[in-house]
């Protein structure tokens, strides 16, 4: 396997992955514990947060979400008007990309009295996440990377630089992401490997799938664990033709429930020829996009878009995603794929109208082609 | 909270975050001493230590070098270290994993051991035990900090890693030489093969005496900057002389502001500066030839800062209400005893090795209740039976048996296979009690389905008792509560 020195850097001691996954499973599930006792306890709801996301951005189990909805709604309950509530409102909504309804929540946590640096930190994530202010948005990341100690700071810089085709700086700020990362915990150097994984696969206009997979084999190195490095890495895999190898990432996976892993798994099947295998996954991939689409359509437009203009087959469907996908976050990805939907699903006029929105908000950064009939 | 999640960085990995340092004589051997740490706050049931750090416990014989004003206690440069490493999980088919560690003793010799294992690993000769594992955090926490305020204990019910060490006394320690000690536990950086350290700080965490950092430096009627973490990136027995200013001005702050908290000046400038002083070296202190007692905490320092000899031993026991000593000393200088909230933590400590408590379980409840417009007995009618097909989630149910011990095998809709038993049952009261056997990863499993007439509709109530066994509570929680809200919400479909 490809260590991260020949990437450029050396791999950092760790705590093993499977190590790291039983104790956040077993931290979120004590404060948990705690906060049925005492909801109104200080510092317990800030981890239950912290704690729920990293199980849906590792462990892939995207009911996560749904019990984030749950602790703000016991939080608004057990005290209706407290700033720290507000500010948990508005990272939940923030992390469903309710980005409306977290703005709204972070502007009575202000009211309320929470401190500035926390209201700027998801500010910034939001105005980021939505596309707006990019240039204010750059210019505070910068200077809150640059700060000693804040190494955590150079992950969110690196995807805004890559969102902004600065992409060899997106890639040193990961690197240098890794480079000073001063704890043992695995979660964030394997988030930094798996961002320049995306970067190396996915953001660049040539991609590299080979120095994508090395990233995202680091990361799972990290974290054996981690589902959405598993699911890009079997992307590679497929497109290579190591069948086994992508099936042996996923297989594993499939626990987790994401539907991305049943997507893939249908690839795996279609490319070995078995339909009907094939079309079992399907099923479960696209009940599993819906079930989620149903309970945070805004968190899942995007990749329901992507899993219906791919395997999924239902480009009105696809179309329909990526518009309100669009609607509440017109960021260049986001404009890119409801562009290729709306020529997928024949809505020519739709596709036009978007092209000439992206060049007005991206300008070059993003060259959609012209409709052709 | 003693040195629970004392600094940003600690929340990134919680097995490296150091809670608390217990060092008393040994209840059960007045020869042998116990140094006792303590990592990862609020551990849940399946907490195991990490691979990638040093846990070390070290004390250094200390001298007292000044009295009154001028109190101060001189560490020695020898150090005696205990030094425990946790190896990479072993998989145990159809069990939970098995953790392994070695501890390094100050003779260098290493001793292996598994964790949890109450009865612990002892060297050949006796000199040496150690324990490692799961236990119920021994620290009270019953005051709210900020208003100093007492309150119920903050920490029920919490557990916590601990790694101990039981030793001979005299062989070890060589209290001839000098009884005084004063102790440490830290967790540092430790290097895996092929692995590179890149730019780690000298070590994670550190903990001499408790409420250093989230009580001393970290007062919420001081402003600042929160310096615990560089706080936890000093060497231990070695402040900074750089930053030792910028300590020693935050703890004189901090003082000030806990003396006047009751309104009442009962420290004066060059006391204060002196208690500075003496927290600045932050060591546990323990004198290892004279008695320990859950009272004698801080009573080297304080005898000390009074200007004459101390009596006891100090030390830190696991039962000493150390947050009602320390605040008694610093708000009023034992005027008189402030007392928290609670009166023990969750469990006492035991006279016995290991000495902490056994790890706490929980009973979790998930209860859930729907108002349907139907008589309660037309209700009844339709749930009452235990093999009934009415809940949408499940699709097939096979009855083993009948009346009270009658199995239901349920399998549900996405596959899932439930094994339950019932307990009782009573249709005059409209209500039916199981037991889960089989499939949903939770011991002492039990539900109540009950239907109560109310006016002229009914509340059916299904509520469910567990302890997480072998499945996170949370997912069993979010399985139960699933299979509560779908099934109720269905009669409210069908009833109105």
């Amino acid at each position: 396997m490809m260590q991260t020195a020949d990437l450029g850097i050396e791999r950092m001691t760790a705590t093993a992955g499977d190590i790291a996954a039983i104790n956040l499973e077993s931290a979120r599930q004590r404060s948990w514990s705690r906060f049925w006792r005492a909801p109104e306890q200080a510092g317990i709801a800030e981890g239950i947060v912290e704690q729920e996301q990293l199980t849906a951005q590792f462990m892939g189990d995207l009911s996560a979400f749904d019990r984030l909805e749950m602790l703000v709604t016991e939080l608004a309950r057990a005290e209706p008007e407290s700033g720290r509530a507000s500010l948990i409102a508005a990272q939940v909504a923030c992390s469903t990309h309710r980005f409306a309804e977290a703005r709204e929540s972070l502007g009575l946590a202000v009211a309320r009295g929470v401190t500035p640096d926390a209201a700027d930190r998801l500010s910034l994530t939001i105005d980021q996440a939505t596309g707006v202010n990019l240039s204010d948005v750059l210019a505070a990341r910068r200077q809150r990377a640059g700060r000693p100690g804040h190494w955590e700071e150079r992950v969110p810089l690196g995807a805004l630089l890559a969102d902004l085709g600065e992409f060899d700086g997106a890639d040193r700020a990961y690197v240098e992401a890794l480079r000073t990362y001063p704890d043992v915990s695995p979660f964030a150097p394997a988030w930094a490997c798996f961002q320049l994984g995306v970067l190396w696969g996915e953001c660049i206009p040539a991609p590299q799938p080979e120095r994508a997979a090395q990233w995202y084999r680091t990361a799972i190195e990290y974290l054996p664990g981690y589902v959405k490095a598993r699911v890009h890495l079997a992307e590679i895999y497929l497109d290579q033709g190591r069948t086994e190898d992508a099936r042996t990432l996923l297989v594993p996976a499939l626990e987790s429930g994401d539907p991305e892993v049943s997507w893939r798994l249908a690839d795996l099947a279609e490319a070995a020829g078995d339909r009907g295998e094939s079309a079992v996954h399907l099923a479960a991939a696209r009940s599993g996009f819906e079930a989620l689409l149903a309970r945070h359509p805004l968190a899942f437009a995007d990749h329901g878009a992507e899993f219906y203009l791919g395997s999924g087959d239902d480009p009105a469907r696809a179309f329909e995603l990526a518009q309100m996908n669009v609607a509440n976050r017109p960021t260049r990805r986001a404009l890119e794929q409801a562009h290729a939907a709306a020529l997928a699903a024949g809505e020519a006029d739709a596709a036009d109208t978007l092209r000439v929105d992206a060049g007005e908000r991206w300008g070059n950064a993003v060259p959609l082609p012209v409709t052709t009939d | 909270m003693s040195d629970h999640i004392d600094g940003p960085r600690s929340i990134g990995d919680p097995s490296i975050d150091m809670t608390d340092l217990f060092t008393f004589i040994s209840p059960e051997n007045p020869s042998r001493t116990v140094f006792a740490a303590d990592v990862f706050p609020s551990a849940g049931s399946s907490a195991v230590f990490t691979d990638a750090a040093n846990h070390a416990i070290v004390a250094r014989r200390v001298t007292v070098a000044g009295l009154g004003d001028a109190a101060k206690f001189q560490a020695g440069d020898r150090e005696i270290r205990f030094n425990f490493r946790f190896d990479k999980l072993e998989a145990q088919p159809g069990q939970k994993p098995l953790q392994r560690g070695t501890c390094t003793l100050p003779d260098g010799q290493t001793l292996r051991f598994v964790v949890n294992d109450e009865k612990g690993a002892t060297t050949p000769d006796g000199t040496f035990r150690v324990f490692a594992g799961l236990r119920s955090d021994p620290f009270l926490l019953a005051w709210l900090g900020a208003s100093l305020k007492p309150f119920r204990n903050l920490l029920e019910h919490d557990n916590v890693l601990c790694f101990l060490v039981d030793f001979d006394t005299k062989r070890v320690l060589d209290p001839a030489q000098g009884s005084l000690f004063g102790v440490i536990a830290e967790t540092t950086p430790a290097p895996q093969p092929g692995a590179f350290v890149g730019h780690p700080p000298p070590r994670f965490d550190w903990v001499g005496r408790p409420e250093q950092t989230n009580v001393r430096l970290n007062n919420p009627g001081v402003k600042g900057d929160d310096v615990r973490d560089l706080w936890n990136q000093q060497t231990p027995f070695a402040i900074a002389p750089e930053y030792a200013p910028i300590f020693r001005k935050r703890l004189v702050d901090s003082l000030h502001d806990y003396d006047m908290r009751d309104g009442k000046e009962d420290w004066s400038p060059a006391q204060i500066a002196a208690s500075a002083n003496v927290f600045l070296d932050d060591f546990e202190l323990i004198d290892v030839a004279k008695p320990t007692t859950d009272t004698s905490y801080l009573e080297i320092e304080k005898s000390t800062l009074n200007g004459r000899p101390y009596q006891t031993g100090g030390g830190r026991t696991l039962n000493a209400h150390d947050i009602d000593i320390l605040f008694t000393w610093i708000v009023n200088r034992d005027r008189e005893p402030m007392v928290g909230g609670a009166t023990q933590a969750t469990q006492l400590g035991r006279n016995t090795f290991p000495y902490l408590a056994p790890p706490n379980t929980e009973l979790q409840t998930v209860a859930e209740s729907i108002v349907v417009g139907a008589p309660a007995d037309k209700v009844w009618a339709l749930i009452g039976p235990f093999g009934a097909m009415w809940h949408p989630l499940i699709a097939e149910i096979r009855l083993t048996g009948a009346g009270e011990g009658q199995l239901r095998t349920v399998e549900t809709i996405d596959g899932k296979v439930i094994i339950e038993r019932m307990d009782a049952t009573d249709n005059a009261r409209r209500q039916y009690r199981y037991s889960g056997i089989t499939g949903m990863g939770a011991s002492n499993y039990t539900g109540i389905l009950e239907v109560a007439q109310k006016g002229g509709e009914s509340s059916v109530t299904w509520r469910v008792q567990y302890l997480s066994d072998g499945q996170p509570t949370i997912i069993i929680r979010t399985i139960v509560a699933t299979l509560q809200k779908v099934g109720l919400e269905s009669l409210k479909k069908r009833f109105g």
